[in-house]
């Protein structure tokens, strides 16, 4: 094992790792935010852009804070298991989403367009307690939030609607 | 007393491992919270608890805890003690290294405080705040710049195989963790979300993966007192998973919202990452030749052969996972955190269980106290995750086939949810075996140290 000489520099290693590296974020990190589908917003993304001051962005700020995007994915794929979610997710949607809230684990429904599903008092009667609304559910209780944050993060939920603009997208 | 301690060479992982093992025991007890809530949703649901242990912000607490406190401390103390092994001299700046044993346990609380509080940037398995990652890298930059100098300075002019893993961890961490760390503010969207995968699965990739097969490359050798099978097997090994494994984050987005050409570019390096998968394990099973029997007796070197297994089965698993039809499945079920608790408990926490069980004696200068212990510890963490795995996976599959019979949503979803509890429980049944085979674990390392401490004791007095 004593007759590789090119194993005695520490150089080839720490250049050929650095260079392959920044290859791979060139490509899976930094190429993305160039590409056409991601470079417009839609009307989808319009109605998401809220202003700072408005009960939607307080309420995606709780939504945050309480971790809702740990459970709830918002990402609508072309698949049967998400038949009957709504439009299919593009890029354009999410356009001005900070932090993105694509999601990696349904342990609750998706929420990208759930603001079509239920109506304010639905959502504020099953946040206080959700299995007396879906017996059997295993979300938390969220009696705990203050009346505000209810109220935003109620409004935050309603606003999760498709545009007009995209009820001709498909659906499955 | 204290002259003898602040001259102790070891000092540096002494630290770092007996902190890795109060950071496994906490985080543990957070993945069990979070699995009796999938139970009992209204589990210690009570007084400030309701908020403190609520589900969507203790488990980024769980995630980072062992993923930061338990497994990276124990790696980092691996490294400090590995690499003046294959260097022979002494490790760089051991004032620092103890120093950053410190400093990495402030950050650790410090960043389960803030996420207990609510604040979170989202990015999985990067929840902490801003200020914190900053710290993160200061303490990332101060371990590279300890090893890196070590390796600079050694008297051995060999670079052996561990050590080509040790540098490119090295490199990837800070990398990775500065650019999957960005304040989230400043970017957006589906580019953003790619981030944070290109992050969340590097993390695992060209951190704990690296630095665990390194360990598993310094190791075998030494358990088996067989010479490491195929030089080039290694060389292979190391050079296509560091071509590879950067590539692997966009099938974290398999058929959602991204481009074509950014799906085949995540999906096919993650196939061929059989490549250097295999070229560890053939590598593995080659230095085994011979020696397969030792496997009975000799627990360290049960638990490294097993991980090695893990690890292997993962990297079947995850390229499976990631293509278009199994995805369109299996993604968003309970089939992932089987699958994530694979390499991270099953292969890599396993190396780590090997090394401290290995170097430990080496340290304290003191035989592990109890073989029985040591098998109890191996068996329960092994039933435990099986348990664990296998009932998530199937969960995983009858959920996957119940959003495309439609239960997406409502009433639906929730009664497939209730048809999921025998699974739940099992899951459970497994977490605890697996927490209990720590506690075993660690009493047994503890009760090792007392009399390493006890016998040096009677040699000063003697002497």
């Amino acid at each position: 094992m004593s007759g590789f000489a090119n194993e005695r520099s520490m150089f080839t290693y720490v250049i050929g790792a650095s260079i392959l590296f920044l290859i791979g974020v060139f490509g899976t990190a930094y190429l993305p935010f160039y590409d056409d589908q991601m470079q417009a917003p839609n009307e989808n993304a319009e109605l998401r852009n809220y202003s700072v001051d408005s009960a939607e962005y307080r309420g995606r700020e709780v939504y945050i804070r309480e971790g809702c995007h740990v459970c709830h994915t918002m990402f609508v794929r072309p698949v049967l298991a998400d038949s009957a979610l709504g439009p299919i997710s593009q890029p354009a949607d999410y356009y001005y989403e900070a932090p993105a809230m694509l999601g990696s684990k349904r342990t609750g429904a998706d929420l990208m367009w759930v603001g079509n599903r239920w109506n304010a008092d639905w959502h504020r009667e099953h946040l206080i307690n959700p299995q007396k609304i879906l017996p059997g559910s295993i979300m938390p209780r969220y009696d705990y939030l203050s009346d505000q944050d209810m109220e935003d993060l109620i409004a935050y939920l309603m606003s999760l609607k498709p545009s007009p603009q995209t009820e001709g997208r498909p659906v499955n | 007393m204290e002259t003898q301690t602040s001259s102790d060479t070891y000092r540096p992982t002494k630290i770092f491992f007996y902190s890795s093992l109060v950071w496994l025991v906490i985080g543990m007890i957070y993945g069990l919270i979070l699995a009796f809530k999938f139970i009992w949703p209204n589990f210690l649901v009570w007084g400030p608890l309701q908020v403190i242990l609520q589900f969507g912000r203790i488990r980024p607490i769980h995630t980072n805890m062992l993923l930061f406190g338990w497994l990276t401390m124990a790696n980092i103390g691996a490294l400090f003690y590995v690499i003046p092994k294959l260097c022979r001299n002494q490790l760089s700046f051991p004032k620092m290294a103890t120093f950053l044993g410190y400093f990495w346990n402030f950050i650790i609380v410090v960043g389960s405080i803030a996420l207990t509080m609510g604040y979170t940037t989202v990015t999985e398995y990067g929840e902490w705040p801003l200020w914190i990652d900053i710290l993160v890298v200061i303490g990332v930059a101060m371990l590279a710049m300890i090893c890196f100098s070590t390796i600079a300075n050694r008297n051995e002019k060999q670079l052996y195989v561990s050590l080509w893993y040790f540098m490119g961890s090295l490199i990837w961490l800070p990398g990775l963790y500065i650019i999957g760390n960005l304040p989230y503010k400043l970017l957006s969207g589906v580019p953003q979300f790619l981030i944070f995968w290109f992050y969340g699965h590097n993390v695992i990739g060209l951190w704990f993966t690296t630095v665990g097969v390194g360990l598993i490359y310094y190791l075998l050798p030494y358990l088996t007192k067989n010479p490491l099978y195929s030089h080039r097997l290694s060389l292979i090994g190391f050079w296509t998973i560091a071509t590879f494994y950067v590539w692997n984050g966009p099938h974290h987005l398999q058929n959602g919202p991204i481009p074509l050409w950014l799906m085949k570019a995540g999906i096919i390096p993650s196939v061929l990452l059989i490549i250097p998968v295999w070229a560890v394990l053939a590598n593995v099973f080659g230095t085994m030749k011979g020696k397969w029997h030792a496997v009975a007796h000799n627990t360290p070197l049960k638990f490294l052969v097993t991980g090695a297994i893990f690890y292997l089965i993962t990297c079947l698993q995850g390229p499976f996972q990631s293509l278009q039809g199994p995805s369109s499945i299996v993604k968003f079920t309970d089939w992932v955190p089987g699958h994530a608790h694979l390499p991270v408990f099953g292969a890599f926490s396993y190396v780590a269980f090997s090394v401290m069980y290995y170097v430990l004696p080496k340290i304290v200068y003191h035989n592990i106290y109890s073989n029985r212990l040591m098998e109890t510890h191996f068996w329960l963490s092994t039933i435990g995750l099986l348990l664990f795995t296998f009932s998530t996976w199937t969960a995983g599959v009858f959920e996957g086939f119940a959003w495309i019979e439609g239960a997406q949503y409502g009433l639906q979803f929730v009664e497939m949810l209730t048809a999921m509890q025998p699974f739940f429980w099992i899951r459970t049944v497994g977490g605890t075996l697996m927490f209990v085979a720590q506690i075993f674990f660690i009493i047994n390392l503890y009760k090792t140290i007392q009399l390493g401490k006890k016998s040096q004791n009677t040699n000063e007095s003697s002497a």
